[in-house]
């Protein structure tokens, strides 16, 4: 509990735990909990586990395009030089991720080789795709302060994953993946903890604080959409590149 | 034709995860340096895939010396030394 002296103190304080818990109430329920019941169910073949790590491995390793983005937004002595620190760990966790779910393609004979991960339609990056409308928009608050942008992420996207990683850490069937995904808990729980240590020390003012609520609540949105489409590719209820109809108005 | 391979091994004592080892694997598609799934998250070198001696390029790019050691041995590959610099102990790139 934030005490009264405390929220003076630390106005980033109760924005913190607003924006997590907005986000955990997402994370109750996920896209992703269909997957996982399914695979209790055994309805997850080798296909279909493929399909999975294609698209998780896709959408973490356009990461870095979003995070290049980021860090060239990252001005000196704007923030705390720890800002820039942890905003490198994160970097370099999300790339372990990224590396963890090809090593498994590659590992289980799904792609001979890497370079043919990138062009299978399982892996491909579709710019038309709720996947690649999450990363676009992310990397669009590059224009963003680093406390905006990572209340966003940290506090909003990397909350509802760690809920699912840790369910899939815990309950999937196939224990090799089942200890990739539980791998990943301490990390992204990492995440999450930093974003409320640079949201409580970074964010002060009205105005940081209003955007870090607009923002917060797109990336939720568009990270459950991408966890949808992620879903329907997996489970046959869509193309596997997850194609969006745009209407023409 | 066949080649005889050594197994080695990382040294994460002396190992400073920089990650190039894995990186240049991956470059000429023999994957064999892999991240383990526990949540330390080492390097690995996968000994049914590594080429060694036939491939030396993980050791021509790892800048810590020590971290990279044949398995039965345990003698230091880094820096590389003289004898895996022959001309006939480079690899092709294998075809994607």
């Amino acid at each position: 509990m934030i005490g009264a002296r405390e929220r003076e103190r630390e106005p980033g304080a109760t924005l913190a735990a607003e924006l997590r818990a907005l986000a955990e109430a997402d994370a109750r329920r996920t896209p992703m909990d269909a997957l996982l019941e399914a695979a209790g169910r055994g309805e997850l073949d080798e296909d279909r586990c493929f399909r999975l790590l294609g698209r998780l491995w896709t959408l973490k390793r356009t990461m870095y395009y979003v995070y290049g983005g980021w860090a060239m937004g990252l001005n000196v002595n704007e923030f705390p030089p720890s800002v820039a620190y942890l905003f490198g760990k994160q970097i370099y966790d999300d790339s372990t991720h990224e590396m963890q779910y090809v090593d498994e393609i590659l590992r289980r004979g799904w792609a001979p080789t890497q370079r043919a991960a990138f062009r299978h339609p399982y892996c491909a990056f579709t710019p038309a795709t709720r996947l690649a409308y999450f990363v676009f928009a992310l990397r669009a608050l590059t224009n963003y302060r680093q406390n905006i942008r990572i209340a966003a992420l940290n506090l909003g996207a990397k909350v509802i994953e760690l809920a699912w990683l840790e369910r899939f850490g815990r309950d999937f069937p196939d224990a090799r993946l089942r200890a990739i995904f539980a791998g990943q808990v301490p990390e992204t729980r990492s995440h999450v903890l930093m974003g409320r240590l640079i949201v409580e020390r970074c964010v002060a003012s009205a105005i940081d604080a209003g955007l870090c609520r607009i923002d917060h609540g797109v990336v939720r949105q568009n990270y459950l959409f991408a966890l949808d489409e992620i879903a329907a590719a997996v489970l046959g209820l869509a193309a596997p590149a997850g194609e969006v109809v745009i209407p023409k108005d | 034709m066949a080649v005889a391979t050594l197994p080695i091994r990382i040294d994460h004592a002396a190992c400073t995860e920089c990650r190039m080892c894995y990186v240049v694997c991956r470059e000429i598609d023999l994957n064999a340096v892999t991240i383990a799934p526990d949540p330390l998250h080492r390097f690995e070198i996968d000994t049914g895939r590594c080429l060694y001696p036939g491939c030396t390029v993980c050791l021509m790019y790892c800048p810590a010396p020590g971290s990279i050691v044949e398995a039965a041995s345990g003698r230091s590959l880094v820096p590389p030394p003289p004898e895996v610099w022959t001309a006939e102990r480079r690899v092709a790139r294998r075809a994607s």
